[in-house]
């Protein structure tokens, strides 16, 4: 059943005590370390730009919102150092019985999609809790901030912001996921837990570079196949749109972005399911 | 008769290598039963199309009255394929409770407390595995195969790494298993002596052919020897012809008592110089050594 992948490889992961800490906690602990120790050295600047007797208007700020500021926070989730940690996490899932020959163990008793659909939703999960811990060391982040610059806080976050804000973070936990996926197929198809995290990395850089290039091969982002391409950019074009923000792409375009987007995620995995089906298990 | 296992014209073929060729085999319920052969004989890759890990080019397999790699009959079976390896970060406890969740089991720690304590565990159940010896893996490999309470058990060399007093131990644990239990127990291991000690019946296999099949009392039963140890060999071949074999510096010649004397004074006539004979009971391993070909006959030595 499919319950049973799942229980067992959640189970599995909460004892791999490294790999959960890499791939959830660091990244937001690191940032928020940065971002306190970045806050104290500008207090320290601006209490030496006092001493220079500029006018005290320029130096006053206002209340911190930390409704904005945690839609800000919304809009950098799918960050690429936060993704190249989760994918250490997922390719630890994806390719564990490779790696330990332990498929002979657990495929007896199971379908075989099962065993995949139990690891995604295990990866499902760990992408949730990363992102859900960035956020709230985010919003630690913001509170930090308006201590050390003794700074009063205020919440402007309506019904529209919650919507905005629940979206940006939909789009960024699909896009999260649709790398870890490619880090499946890689694992299923190489039986490697580098290839699991190294192809996704080496995809997402080469998407990177195509991205750069575009205006060199006069590609646009309302172009299908540049949408069809590269789902960061689909993600950018989701993202801009529902942060409403000027010039966002046309209706065609974002259905073209959020169809790039589903399917990054839908061919790997069901590629992987259907690679698995006829895979020699014994040959870990 | 009830079978756990019935395989029929097994083929698997890895290229151009042969690992199945045909094979049938019937394995019936309850008792243990051992399958034998020497390496690349077929073992492995029997068990592991049992096993559902890998497809045969062609024939069928069931287990439990079920085709394989249908999950209703395979819940029915425990396994342990070769020497098992586990996630290194986790300790046996960790190892057992995983496997019990994979399997659709409730995290009962009476069940895993009883198993580690089975396979003699227990005091190292909170180590963690990757410091575990080829014994100590192989132990805990077993109890993975028990846990689920299967109706049938695969084990393949299941005393390999381990030491005299655990090699009885499981060879003391795997016959309660099938007598008090009721379990059936599917074997492979090179041990012919653990084997003969601990199998009802067994099959032996060769280039991927069943080659004999029986039980073990059946297949020892097979008459005494004499075995001779003599000197010079090739005119003591000629005098015994086809009814010997050469085993090591030995003659084993399979005749019955009556003919003892007779052949020790052709032997004598023909200036062989007879250091020792002995009658001997026909035991696994000269079964094992004469159907899968490992011993020279008196033609192999002439011709050579």
């Amino acid at each position: 059943m499919l319950a049973d992948a799942i229980r067992s490889e959640a189970y599995r992961f909460s004892k791999n005590r490294s790999a959960v800490l890499w791939s959830t906690m660091f990244v937001p602990l690191l940032l928020l370390i940065l971002s306190g120790a970045a806050q104290y050295f500008l207090k320290a600047r601006t209490a030496e730009l006092k001493d220079a007797n500029l006018p005290p208007e320029l130096l006053e700020m206002g209340p911190l919102d930390l409704g904005q500021a945690m839609l800000g926070q919304a809009a950098d989730l799918a960050n690429p150092v936060l993704l190249l940690f989760i994918l250490i996490g997922a390719a630890t899932l994806f390719a564990g019985d490779y790696r330990w020959e332990t498929w002979r163990l657990v495929s007896a008793r199971n379908i075989r999609p099962n065993l995949i659909l139990g690891k995604v939703a295990v990866v499902k999960l760990l992408c949730f809790v990363a992102l859900a811990i960035l956020l709230v060391s985010g919003f630690v982040g913001e509170l930090l901030t308006g201590a050390i610059f003794e700074r009063s806080f205020t919440i402007t976050f309506d019904a529209g912001d919650a919507a905005t804000f629940s979206l940006l973070c939909l789009t960024a936990y699909i896009r999260v996921l649709q790398v870890t996926l490619i880090g499946l197929l890689a694992a299923t198809v190489t039986r490697s837990l580098l290839a699991a995290l190294f192809i996704p990395l080496a995809v997402s850089i080469g998407q990177f570079f195509l991205l750069q290039a575009m205006p060199l091969m006069s590609w646009g982002p309302g172009d299908w196949y540049a949408q069809a391409l590269m789902p960061g950019l689909a993600t950018d074009t989701l993202m801009s749109a529902i942060q409403g923000e000027p010039g966002s792409a046309s209706a065609q375009t974002l259905w073209m972005a959020a169809l790039s987007l589903s399917a990054w995620c839908l061919v790997p995995l069901l590629a992987s399911i259907a690679w698995f089906q006829r895979q020699d298990l014994s040959k870990e | 008769m009830t079978a756990v296992i019935e395989a029929r014209d097994l083929t698997k073929t890895y290229g151009a290598v042969r690992a199945l060729d045909g094979l049938s085999l019937t394995i019936p319920k309850g008792g243990v039963y051992g399958v034998l052969g020497p390496n690349g004989a077929g073992k492995s890759t029997l068990f592991r199309i049992l096993l559902g890990l890998i497809k045969p080019s062609s024939g069928t397999a069931a287990v439990m009255g079920g085709a394989v790699g249908i999950p209703g009959s395979m819940r029915r079976m425990g396994s342990m394929i070769e020497t098992p390896r586990y996630p290194p970060y986790m300790t046996a406890r960790q190892v057992l409770t995983w496997l019990s969740l994979a399997h659709g089991l409730s995290t009962d720690t009476r069940r895993t407390e009883q198993w580690l304590e089975r396979v003699g565990l227990t005091e190292a159940a909170d180590r963690r595995v990757r410091g575990f010896s080829v014994g100590m893996l192989q132990r805990l490999g077993v109890a993975i195969a028990l846990i689920t309470e299967p109706e049938l058990v695969v084990l393949d060399e299941p005393t390999s790494g381990m030491d005299p007093p655990g090699i009885q131990e499981m060879r003391a644990l795997i016959r309660s298993l099938a007598d008090k239990e009721g379990i059936t127990i599917v074997l492979a291991s090179h041990q012919l002596l653990e084997v003969q000690r601990v199998c009802d019946r067994v099959a032996i296999m060769n280039k991927g052919k069943l080659v004999r099949e029986g039980a073990v009392s059946e297949l020892t039963a097979a008459g005494e020897r004499l075995r001779l140890n003599l000197s010079p060999l090739a005119p003591a071949l000629d005098v015994v012809g086809s009814r010997g074999v050469l085993e090591g510096d030995a003659i084993m010649a399979t005749i019955k008592r009556a003919e003892g004397p007779a052949l020790i004074r052709a032997l004598v006539e023909k200036g062989v110089d007879i250091t020792e004979a002995r009658w001997v009971g026909a035991d696994l391993e000269s079964v094992f050594m004469t159907e899968t070909g490992s011993i020279q006959t008196p033609e192999a030595i002439h011709a050579s």
